[in-house]
């Protein structure tokens, strides 16, 4: 069931794995924010740190671009259509469609920043634990009103848990139909149907269960609260953060 | 005279459609017995264990756990009977090993310290602890049993309720959860088990109650019974049909 895809987690314990989960939140965002207005320079700067960590985290940078070829092909979509689209000095001109200089630049550099974004949240979630993004959440959702924040944590819990559960009941149930000939059915509506109402049915009966499981283990809204374990060299990430999204927004 | 744990007195249930799922049962539960319920699919099994631990409530008549009337005293009843269920894919919540564990003792709000200590030894018991930061939902069959066990044990019950204990399991599945449950009862841990095949567990139980179309028919020690039992829809266990001595299934 353990599909690799670039999003999942994988053991180990780099500074990154022993990194405060909220904090490893804060960083991404600020530094992602900051990445917006960022100049070629900084840009350039921050994807070296990036392959550095990458090195730190035992992560192998090649295999990960292998992975994630798909998304490489969005990014040369979102670089032509920018080519296309911004006027300047012509680079070359045909069949009506013209490209300039400015277009390339300004393609490649969005390109660019969306491809380190990625590469960002590649790192976070190869060195942070689903649970540990849990009880994350859930310290972040506290001090906001009328969001019941442990609640809200075992739902994400639970979505964890059951989305092992629900793909290997999808494809029990399309084997189920191919079985019966279901593949024969051209119509992708009748289809997709054949396959969602089967699936349908089952997520409501697991559902059932567990709720019964769930009340049968006291389950309950006001409980233990969750537990950090920063490693200490937090404070330090904290500042360099700043300074880097600091040094993103001016070069 | 052994302490009764529950009592059950003249219990009768009807579903919302009129079905009488359970008719005039009475009977106690003592400490340390080792209790299989058997009858066909559809005999009221599940039916009967759910009013044990206050997930359906009787019709008529009085259950009492410890000498307290269970709809009174859910959390006390809930602790004291503890239920595994059938599908252990429908009755995990944690996203890892070690938080499906944790799920009971937080809903107690017992503190983050005690509850990883409890947790720790209920692994280490059940050797489980080096699955400790997988996800349910990815382990074996029996694996996911034991997890589902342990989840019950950390709460420390003084029965442990199991239906259908080896459905879907393969050989050394049975083995792995058959172990499990034998060293606890030996530990003095009273257990009640229902089950259509009996063959595994019937040497080591100490008493068996068959019922069909929700009633009791027969209550007694198994080996008394087990030339009846296909009378009720149960197999007879190779051994009796073979005239041969009761052999345990451990090695
Ligand atoms: N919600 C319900 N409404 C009406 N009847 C029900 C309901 N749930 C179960 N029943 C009926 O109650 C009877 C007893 O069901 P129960 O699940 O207790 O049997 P069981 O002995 O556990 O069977 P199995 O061996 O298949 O698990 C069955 O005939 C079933 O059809
Ligand atoms: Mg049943």
């Amino acid at each position: 069931m353990a599909e690799i895809t670039p999003f999942t987690y994988r053991p180990g314990d780099s500074i990154l794995h022993l990194l405060d989960t909220r904090l490893k939140f804060f960083i991404i965002s600020l530094v992602n924010i900051s990445m917006l207005p960022a100049g070629f320079i900084s840009t350039g700067f921050y994807f070296f740190m990036l392959l550095f960590f990458f090195k730190k985290t035992g992560l192998r940078f090649f295999s990960m671009l292998s992975n994630m070829k798909f998304f490489l092909i969005l990014l040369v979509f979102v670089f032509l259509a920018r080519a296309f689209t911004i006027t300047g000095d012509t680079v070359f001109s045909s069949f009506g469609v013209t490209v300039s200089n400015q277009g390339l630049a300004e393609g490649g550099m969005v390109a660019f920043k969306f491809f380190l974004i990625m590469l960002t949240g590649i790192i976070f979630s190869a060195t942070t634990k689903p649970s540990s993004v849990k009880t994350a959440v859930q310290w972040f959702l506290k001090p906001v009103p009328f969001v019941p924040e442990k609640r809200v944590a075992v739902m994400i819990s639970l979505a964890l848990c059951f989305m092992p559960v629900i793909l290997r009941q999808a494809k029990e149930v399309s084997d189920a139909q191919k079985a019966r000939c279901a593949h024969l059915q051209k119509n992708p509506i009748r289809k997709t149907i054949g396959i969602v109402l089967p699936l349908l049915k089952k997520t409501f009966l697991s559902a059932d269960n567990l709720i019964l499981a769930m009340e049968s283990r006291c389950y309950s809204d006001d409980r233990t609260d969750p537990e950090f374990n920063p490693s200490g060299k937090e404070r330090g990430f904290f500042f360099g953060s700043i300074a880097v999204s600091i040094c993103l927004i001016l070069f | 005279m052994p302490k009764a744990i529950i009592d059950i007195k003249d219990l009768s249930f009807i579903f919302d459609d009129g079905f009488r799922g359970l008719n005039h049962i009475s009977l106690s539960i003592n400490q340390g017995e080792f209790i299989i319920l058997a009858g066909k699919n559809g005999s009221g099994k599940t039916t009967f264990l759910r009013h044990l631990n206050g997930l359906l409530m009787p019709t008529s008549g009085t259950i009492r756990v410890n000498g307290l009337e269970i709809s009174k005293h859910l959390i006390e009843t809930r602790k004291t009977v503890g239920m595994v269920f059938q599908d252990p894919d429908t009755q995990m919540v944690g996203d890892t090993v070690f938080d499906e564990v944790a799920f009971g003792p937080e809903n107690l709000k017992i503190t983050r310290a005690r509850i990883k200590e409890i947790v720790t030894k209920v692994l280490e018991t059940l050797n489980l602890f080096h699955l400790k930061d997988r996800n349910p939902s990815t382990l074996s069959g029996g694996e996911k049993r034991k997890v589902a066990i342990a989840g019950i044990l950390v709460m420390d019950p003084q029965v442990i309720v199991f239906d259908e204990p080896f459905s879907n399991l393969d050989y050394p599945g049975i083995l792995q959860v058959l172990a499990t449950i034998m060293d606890l009862h030996r530990a003095g841990q009273t257990v009640m088990i229902a089950t259509h095949d009996i063959e595994p567990v019937i040497f080591e139980a100490t008493r068996m109650i068959i019922m069909e179309k929700g009633s009791v028919k027969e209550d007694d020690v198994p080996l008394n019974l087990v030339g009846r039992l296909e009378s009720y829809g149960v197999r007879e266990p190779c051994f009796s049909k073979f005239g041969l001595e009761p052999q345990s299934w451990q090695k």
